[in-house]
């Protein structure tokens, strides 16, 4: 066991990359184990990375002229959808102009990649230059346990041994499973599939359509017709010269109402407000994959055990509440936590549960935890026939009203509302959603 | 803009060893049990590359690949009938995507 790593990381997502670069910067001896042909080949995001946590992985990440992230977002729309209308809360500040940036869109094929390049810095200048690894074409197929203790891992005929083992894998946990953190099967209830199209334009026409300036960028969310009375939402994002277009759809409802996700996709692409914003457009990538909801029912019992930790969408670590979906920030803190334990665990020589289990403290006291907890009740709100169809449908109602100029005498906006409210809800049942909202929000 | 059909965009995917003739499947189907126990075989309408058919006996059929490996079908299926893994990276088939 004389090449025996600190840590093996499974899997060159974005947890997988944030917990190596804190291995490499701790001088920590690693290898991570990619089963593309290079880290991000074969992850699939919206995709937004919230917050600033990415200025700690990677230090004035925005002076470099070509990094691998593609915008910074300083303009958010939330938007109601009927079937000919949209309505839109809109908000955009130069305010979110400044330094360190609170989210930039990336995709990960090149996104990935490029931390994967500087994950490769921070080894070459680590003690471990030589004996620290990014191997990629590797699959792992089980994660050696002696004891219940993981202990390495086994590709093929090879085995690579370790003192503990972190494992990225993203949402189709089969390790996790496999050292039984989740169950055997995961049922469809609060999982997701998400589908996209990356729409490519002239850079300045989608510049000017958009209303970008300079690496200036928009994030759209979309609730109501967009889904076809399906679980979900939809999203419009804006890379360097394309656009990811795309849904996220509940996969219980999918499975009940018998609807194909590529159909929706295209029932979304035909309303008015976006068949006008992706106008003379080229596809040129369709994709898919499964995302957690943020429903703490279906995440793992635990997020360690002797010799293991869980990061990232492994872990289920993924929420929209409603406001953003968060996904890539909870993997790039739970993978810098993750590793400052191993590395607390090296210091201690104690790589058991009586170490790691200080991963789980560390996650509790984050953001991450005190989110998915506090919002649970958004989340469930969220994903309510009221929320998903009857208050799009209400307020695209309205907004035509409210917005239509007729030559007649003109209704209070008052009675408008209670119009809209009448066609498709009722006073009362608005009345419990603004007190569930209030409280969930 | 002109709404794409799914081999449409099934053709904009990089998928690996794709000159292989011979790939090694890394999604095992049951179809037995889709053809003889399951009450929906929602298999044929959730998966986003359309992996999954029913003919015109409404017997299921599964072919690999054109996955994507997104894991749709393994959340998908209550019925025990799909075993899921990811490609293996020399004989299995997969993407490489290009954007992701």
């Amino acid at each position: 066991m004389e090449d025996k790593f600190d840590c093996i990381v499974i899997g060159g997502g974005v947890a997988g990359l944030a917990a190596a670069m804190t291995l490499a910067r701790n001088n920590m001896k690693f290898l991570l184990i990619e089963k593309g042909e290079f880290p991000g080949s074969k992850n699939v995001s919206g995709g937004v990375l919230w917050g600033s946590d990415l200025n700690k992985l990677v230090p004035n990440y925005w002076e470099e002229e070509d990094g691998g992230w593609d915008r910074f977002i300083n303009h958010r729309r939330l938007t109601f959808m009927d079937e000919q209308s949209s309505f839109s809360l809109d908000f955009k500040s130069s305010h979110f102009n400044e330094k360190p940036y609170t989210g930039v869109v990336v995709l990960r094929s090149k996104f990935d990649n490029w931390l994967a390049g500087k994950v490769q810095e921070a080894i070459d200048a680590s003690d471990f230059a030589m004996d620290s690894f990014i191997a990629t074409d590797i699959k792992v197929d089980e994660v050696i346990m002696e004891n219940d203790k993981a202990v390495g891992i086994k590709t093929g005929e090879d085995e690579f041994f370790a003192d503990s083992v972190i494992i990225a894998e993203g949402v189709n946990n089969l390790l996790t499973r496999q050292v039984g953190l989740q169950d055997k099967y995961v049922p469809a209830d609060h999982m997701l599939t998400g589908i996209k199209e990356i729409i490519r334009f002239d850079q300045k026409v989608l510049e000017d359509r958009f209303q970008l300036n300079g690496l200036s960028g928009m994030s759209n969310e979309f609730v109501g017709w967009a889904t076809n009375g399906i679980e979900g939402g939809g999203f419009l994002y804006t890379n360097r010269d394309t656009i990811s277009l795309g849904l996220v759809l509940g996969l219980k409802d999918l499975r009940e109402k018998k609807q194909k996700p590529y159909d929706v996709l295209n029932h979304f692409k035909q309303h008015p407000t976006i068949a006008d914003a992706i106008k003379g457009g080229e596809v040129v990538e369709y994709s898919a994959h499964v995302v957690s909801s943020g429903d703490s029912r279906v995440m793992p019992k635990e997020l360690y055990k002797d010799g293991i930790l869980l990061v990232g969408e492994a872990a289920n670590l993924l929420m929209n509440a409603g406001k953003a979906i968060q996904g890539m920030d909870y993997a790039m803190r739970s993978g810098i936590l993750a590793a400052e334990t191993i590395v607390e665990a090296k210091a201690k020589n104690d790589y058991t549960s009586a170490t790691l289990k200080e991963y789980r403290k560390k996650m509790d006291d984050s953001y991450i935890m005190k989110d998915i907890k506090g919002f649970q009740d958004a989340v469930h709100l969220l994903h309510t026939d009221v929320m998903q169809n009857k208050v799009p449908n209400l307020v695209c109602d309205f907004g035509r009203q409210f917005f239509s100029i007729k030559n007649e005498p003109t209704p209070k906006s008052e009675k408008m509302l209670l119009g809209a409210i009448k066609r498709h809800s009722s006073l009362w049942e608005l009345a419990k959603l603004g007190f569930k909202a209030r409280k969930s929000l | 803009m002109k709404l794409l059909s799914l081999p449409e965009r099934l053709g904009l995917v990089s998928y690996r060893n794709q000159a292989k003739s011979e790939i090694k499947p890394h999604i095992i189907v049951d179809t037995d049990i889709c053809n003889s126990t399951c009450p929906h075989k929602c298999t044929t309408w959730v998966c986003p590359a359309n992996c999954y058919t029913m003919d015109e006996a409404g017997k299921v059929h599964f072919q690999v690949e054109d996955c994507i490996e997104c894991g749709t079908c393994m959340y998908a299926c209550d019925q025990g009938a799909v075993d899921w893994n990811y490609p293996d990276p020399e004989i299995g088939r997969g993407v490489t995507w290009n954007f992701g």
